[in-house]
């Protein structure tokens, strides 16, 4: 379903492949950085409703405080104070439903690359661009990691395996913590509780899909995560210089 | 926008991508879905046919079952069984992948000897640790067979015993060819290697610049076979030495056919070629136009080229100068090499209705079709 991607990924990862020392988990990684370079402004976007949301918390507590008693005037009202200070509450699933045909892509991409049959292999070999320097004759490429096969999910032989999808979570974990805005234990909001939820379910969701497929997409999100922690201390460090210049 | 869609939205991302999942094909597998394609040889009066969840002997006159194993793979499921039959005076040996029954179980990957003349089993391997994609060879009293693991095994012939394990750097999804006390097999590390049969220490090795994924054919001292780097070769059996090569625009994937000096051979963009085996000139090219995965097979007098192509259609082209004579389309994909025996061409389908087709050489038409349609 999403070949249209995947191949041209394919290729992408053939090319990096090539010029990089023939290492696939480098090739991977290359890549993970070209993606995030690419949605780099939804990523920002995203990082600044979040300082958005943080600056409104006093303000949103008030409110919670306020309206206790009547979820919908409080809903109304959190609403307003979005509209007011220019935060759109969908912004931080914007990012993500953008990039849920890159993982699939990337996924289709990485079986064509190291394929586990040869089925994958046949299809993929009318839509190498041959034009390309270097591609031909590549495919498949160097599939092992640390006595890994990139190419397969973790399995019981190559027990360590399971430790990639366990870093997915932890990773994606720290991620989210990093960037979600904090709401207060004490905050019932139905937001509030739905945000704590998707802390928890968010991360295990994408170490159970990491665990059904391909090692080598562990790699992406592992190296994809820890792109955005230190993409946002960057962002978060630049945000305060500029403050206390402008306070000065 | 409402409360419940803003403060919802995450739960709906959850539910989408468990429908991408699902819809995108990657969520879980069927038991026998093919993964590659199945494999057939005849041998003596029997048709011998990996045929996904059995094994079966056929009778080449009308393809009715003699014997199948397992006899009834609802009650004994060994696997799914694709990779062709190898075929001694005394044994049938195939490879099929058991799926794995747990979501912390693992496949198993087996290597079944049964008895040619009844089918029953007589022992087993379990050791490797990928799947089998192409079959394996016997020769001198032992099995060889390579795995997606990068090994190639050594089975006594008679009792399974490991003998020897030799170890590339990629998978190796080719058959061995076993000759005296030689074996040449091709592994996806860009290797084609010639192993002492009797202890699996290397004798050479020809490098390339893509990777092996055939059995190479052994005529008057020079092996030919064709790789991934879109070129196709003539190598010293000896010496490992290259003696010539010829190039295309993709792929070459299944084994060669040779007929007195001509090899024959088929790229993955469906070009056939007849090339001069000594001197590696070009002697007709025939653009067919379609994705060919499979080598082609030459009818017994040399006279006709056979070619099966990914959308189900089974060309024979004229071995003098290429020109197509006939193509028969069946339903399904074709990417096994076609089986000739005598007057008779065999073609293996997948994802079709039928998994095996007996045709003329002559005009193609059709003998019979196998699975049978059963009549109510």
């Amino acid at each position: 379903m999403f070949d249209f991607i995947a191949y041209p990924m394919a290729n992408v990862i053939l090319l990096l492949y090539n010029f990089l020392g023939q290492n696939t988990v480098v090739a991977i990684t290359a890549l993970t950085l070209l993606i995030n370079l690419l949605v780099l402004p939804l990523t920002l976007q995203q990082q600044r409703s979040t300082y958005k949301m943080q600056e409104l918390q006093p303000r949103l507590e008030k409110l919670q405080k306020k309206y206790a008693k009547d979820k919908e005037r409080l809903a109304q009202e959190q609403m307003s104070l979005y509209k007011e200070a220019g935060i759109n509450p969908m912004g931080g699933c914007l990012p993500l439903l953008i990039q849920l045909p890159i993982w699939f892509g990337l996924l289709g991409a990485i079986r064509y690359c190291i394929p586990s049959t040869p089925l994958e292999l046949f299809r993929f070999s009318h839509h190498i661009y041959k034009w390309l320097p270097g591609v031909v004759g590549l495919v498949p490429l160097q599939s092992t990691f640390l006595g890994m096969d990139l190419g397969q999910p973790p399995n019981p032989v190559q027990w360590w395996s399971y430790a990639l999808p366990v870093l997915v979570l932890i990773t994606y974990w720290l991620q989210q913590k990093v960037m979600t805005p904090p709401t207060s234990s004490d905050d019932q909001s139905q937001a509030a509780m739905m945000n704590r939820q998707m802390q928890i379910m968010m991360p295990l969701m994408m170490m159970f899909f990491t665990l059904q497929y391909a090692t080598g997409l562990s790699i992406y999100f592992i190296i994809s995560s820890l792109i955005r922690i230190a993409q946002y201390f960057v962002v978060q460090g630049n945000r305060g210089g500029e403050q206390g210049k402008s306070k000065a | 926008m409402n409360r419940s869609w803003t403060q919802r939205w995450p739960v709906g991302l959850a539910v989408l991508m468990v429908l991408l999942l699902g819809v995108s094909g990657c969520a879980g597998g069927g038991a026998a879905r093919p993964t590659s394609w199945t494999g057939l040889v005849a041998v003596g009066d029997v048709l011998y046919v990996a045929d996904l969840q059995q094994v079966q002997a056929l009778n080449p006159a009308d393809g009715e079952s003699l014997w199948a194993f397992p006899a009834d793979p609802k009650e004994e499921n060994r696997g799914v069984f694709q990779a062709t039959p190898a075929v001694d005076e005394e044994h049938v040996i195939v490879a099929s992948q058991v799926p794995a029954t747990g979501f912390f179980s693992q496949a198993k990957h087996v290597v079944w000897a049964l008895d040619r003349d009844t089918g029953n089993l007589l022992w087993h391997f379990d050791g490797a640790a990928g799947p089998y994609v192409e079959g394996g060879a016997v020769g001198g009293g032992l099995f060889v067979i390579g795995c997606s693991d990068g090994n190639v095994y050594a089975l006594d012939v008679q009792s399974g015993t490991l003998k020897w394990v030799f170890e590339t750097r990629h998978r190796v999804w080719a058959t061995p060819l076993v000759v005296s006390d030689t074996v040449y097999v091709g592994s996806m590390d860009h290797h084609l290697y010639a192993l002492n049969l009797s202890g699996g220490t290397v004798r050479w090795d020809f490098e390339a610049d893509g990777a092996f994924a055939s059995a190479p054919v052994l005529r008057d001292g020079t092996l030919y076979v064709g790789a991934f780097d879109d070129r196709f070769y003539a190598i010293d059996a000896d010496s490992g030495d290259e003696r010539w090569h010829f190039d295309s625009e993709n792929w070459f994937w299944g084994s060669p056919a040779l007929y007195d000096d001509v090899v024959y051979m088929v790229d993955v963009n469906g070009n056939a070629y007849a090339v001069d085996a000594e001197a590696g000139e070009q002697v007709w090219h025939q653009s067919l136009g379609v994705k060919v995965r499979a080598g082609p097979a030459v009818a017994e007098d040399g006279s006709r080229l056979f070619v099966g192509s990914e959308d189900g259609t089974l060309y024979a082209l004229d071995a003098v100068d290429g020109f197509v004579m006939w193509p028969s389309e069946s339903e399904g994909q074709m990417l096994s090499t076609p089986v000739v025996d005598g007057s008779v061409v065999y073609e293996l389908l997948i994802n079709g209705p039928y998994r095996l087709r007996a045709l003329h050489v002559d005009n193609g038409r059709e003998i019979w079709a196998y699975p049978p349609v059963v009549e109510d």
